[in-house]
């Protein structure tokens, strides 16, 4: 390690092409929402821009870091990075089961007409506060869309359980995984970290698949405030566990390469509580939405 | 028996906190807090699941499970 106080890292061209990256993603979104043909290929275009740049600008992060650059002063800088990053996706996930619950808890029994004056059942003819809602007030006598109450029931035993068993499944393979890297068990550390990213990608088939089902039968985002918390919180959530299939597997590619040691492993460390998270969150999703 | 559920949940997340300390703290101490905290969490969430497994078959929960709107 370096003894200066800091390391200054050179220029670099990688933010520019961040920029633009997100400039381009951006450009494209909007245009394939207003259906411009061109719309779809610039969003695509820049996605792989964003994904370019970050293969390009942690690459050279993890070259720096191996060569022996960076010192306890940036290694401090890296937790304290890591750290607010942990605050934010807390906080993010936060605001999604805070909606769930103020709408199922407040908002639809209050529109319903309990507790206050200020929203009454004449305020939506014919409304009743019931959960799941599954249409949207404003719909209602339009197309046939009525306050719909009738609704089956997908069995909790099926594949949410199974998607359950799955996730925290990897989170003991992890947890496994963590201890070889601790011991020195360098084969084991890479079988457990495989078996780990197998169940995560098992995990998202099964998501995908539930998805297919569920939308199949109608519910879909415009379904009331039901169809909308239930594909957010989940919908975020798969795209979280594909965050962590993508970073456990960078993870392993720097296991093989020999990157970590017993003190040296920061990277390791990050993940591992990233993907701790994330199973921490579907065990939240799988009680609040489905059992309670 | 709800509440007892989420008391579990707070507890799990308090173990996510202390493993956050540990990974923010960093050397020999920080990463022991830290594997023992994810350890612990993993632990109480694989007995959270099998609880709620166990009471959903004894009836003790009745399950939500998911709704999807009839044709």
């Amino acid at each position: 390690m370096s003894n200066e106080k800091y390391y200054v890292p050179h220029g670099t061209y990688w933010p520019i092409i961040g920029s633009i990256g997100i400039s381009t993603l951006f450009i494209g979104f909007a245009n394939q929402m207003h259906d411009v043909s061109w719309g779809w290929p610039v969003m695509v275009l820049g996605f792989a821009i964003i994904a370019f740049m970050m293969f390009g600008w942690l690459g050279t992060v993890v070259t720096e870091s191996v060569s022996g650059l960076y010192n306890s002063q940036v290694d401090k800088s890296f937790r304290w990075g890591m750290s607010w990053f942990i605050f934010s996706e807390v906080m993010f996930f936060a605001a999604f089961f805070g909606a769930l619950f103020y709408a199922r808890v407040l908002s639809v029994p209050w529109l319903g007409g309990a507790d206050n004056n200020m929203f009454t059942p004449e305020l939506w003819e014919g409304f009743k506060a019931t959960w799941p809602l599954i249409s949207t007030p404003g719909d209602v006598g339009q197309n046939g869309v009525t306050f719909a109450t009738n609704f089956k029931l997908v069995d909790t035993w099926g594949l949410p359980a199974v998607n359950t068993g799955l996730l925290l499944t990897s989170g003991v393979t992890l947890t496994y995984a963590h201890h070889a890297l601790r011991a020195g068990h360098r084969s084991a550390l890479m079988a457990w970290m495989l078996a780990t990213i197998a169940l995560g990608v098992i995990f998202l088939g099964f998501q995908i698949t539930e998805y297919g089902h569920a939308y199949h039968d109608g519910l879909k985002l415009t379904s009331g405030i039901y169809g909308s918390t239930f594909y957010l919180l989940t919908g975020f959530h798969g795209f979280h566990v594909t965050i962590g299939v993508i970073m456990l597997t960078v993870i392993l590619y720097r296991i093989q390469k020999g990157h970590f040691n017993l003190e040296n492993h920061f990277a390791f460390e990050g993940v591992a509580w990233y993907w701790h998270f994330v199973d921490v969150v579907w065990l939240g999703l799988f009680i609040f939405v489905y059992w309670i | 028996m709800n509440l007892f559920v989420i008391a579990a949940l707070v507890l799990i997340f308090l173990f996510l906190g202390s493993a956050v300390i540990g990974l923010l703290r960093g050397g020999k101490d920080g990463s022991d807090r830290m594997f023992k905290a994810l350890r612990m969490r993993i632990v109480l969430s694989v007995l959270l699941f099998a609880f709620l497994l166990l009471a959903g078959a004894l009836g003790w929960i009745e399950p939500n499970g998911m709704f999807l709107p009839t044709q």
